[in-house]
């Protein structure tokens, strides 16, 4: 037992705010992406946990699904970011006002 | 490697994990972020490595920091952001995103904290229980026969996942008037 079993929960938890709190104040998108790669990094470090706890070698398997769709997440996203600074050269997410009413 | 050693290895990749995470979400430098983040995950990679998932931290480095992060990296060098570092970093809403990180975080700590009363006890207790009872497992060859066992339908559905995120990417970032 390396550490307590709270412990792992508890740094995914910090984790996990430190990108909520980057996603929702950044303003730059790329930025944006990249807490939420923190965020699945925190996701992943909690189920990589459990499956110690629990001798679950299943929280493993999860854990590279996310793995799996982050890296697809990636692709689209950074697809998007470059569509987007054809037509406004630019990352701020504050420019992207067209889907506004 | 003796416990003390492996606990302190843990604290240490823990706090290292926490501060670059943290400094990766506020520097004003695109290129510094990516690089603390890069410090994230593969700090992250040595949590994995103590907690008996090896597979793991290797598809960590490989995949996350040696893929994910550079393609990130050579996305941000592609757009030529030169006003990026003249303009305020953070939304004029950046005090309610720390409160709403704050509340998340707050929320998924208290998840694991131990009751005093077994029957209203949090998940950290049960998980003891049950880790007391059993074997370890979660070696390359337990997680091999899950994901091509139980795990085989969704496993091919990640490939499908992927090759959809493959076309999606081609189709977004293609010049609209490229097509001959």
């Amino acid at each position: 037992m390396i550490a307590p079993p709270g412990t792992v929960l508890g740094l995914s938890a910090v984790l996990f705010g430190i990108g909520v709190f980057g996603f929702l104040a950044r303003r730059n998108i790329i930025l944006m992406f990249i807490s939420a790669e923190v965020m699945l990094n925190a996701v992943n470090v909690s189920l990589v946990g459990f499956s110690q706890q629990l001798g679950d070698p299943r929280g493993q398997v999860l854990a590279l699904f996310v793995i799996a769709v982050a890296a697809a997440e990636a692709g689209v996203g950074l697809g998007l970011v470059i569509a987007l600074n054809r037509n406004k050269p630019g990352a701020g997410v504050e420019n992207l006002t067209e889907l506004k009413w | 490697m003796t416990s003390f050693a492996a606990q302190a290895t843990f604290y240490y990749m823990a706090a290292a994990a926490v501060v670059s995470a943290l400094v990766g979400v506020t520097r004003k430098n695109p290129v510094h972020s990516m690089l603390w983040v890069l410090a994230l995950f593969l700090h992250v990679a040595g949590i994995f490595l103590l907690l008996d998932a090896e597979f793991l931290a290797a598809v960590q480095v490989i995949v996350y920091a040696g893929a994910i992060l550079i393609f990130y990296l050579f996305v941000v060098m592609l757009l030529d952001l030169p006003g990026e570092e003249a303009r305020p970093r953070y939304g004029k809403h950046w005090l309610f995103a720390a409160a709403a990180g704050l509340s998340f975080g707050a929320l998924a700590w208290l998840a694991q904290v131990e009751m005093p009363d077994p029957e209203r006890a949090g998940l950290a207790p049960a998980a003891r229980q049950i880790a007391a009872a059993g074997p370890p497992r979660g070696s390359l060859r337990d997680i091999g026969e899950a994901l091509f066992g139980p795990f085989a339908l969704p496993f091919e559905m990640a490939s499908l996942v992927l090759l959809a995120a493959i076309i999606g990417a081609v189709v977004l970032a293609r010049r609209r008037g490229a097509e001959s």
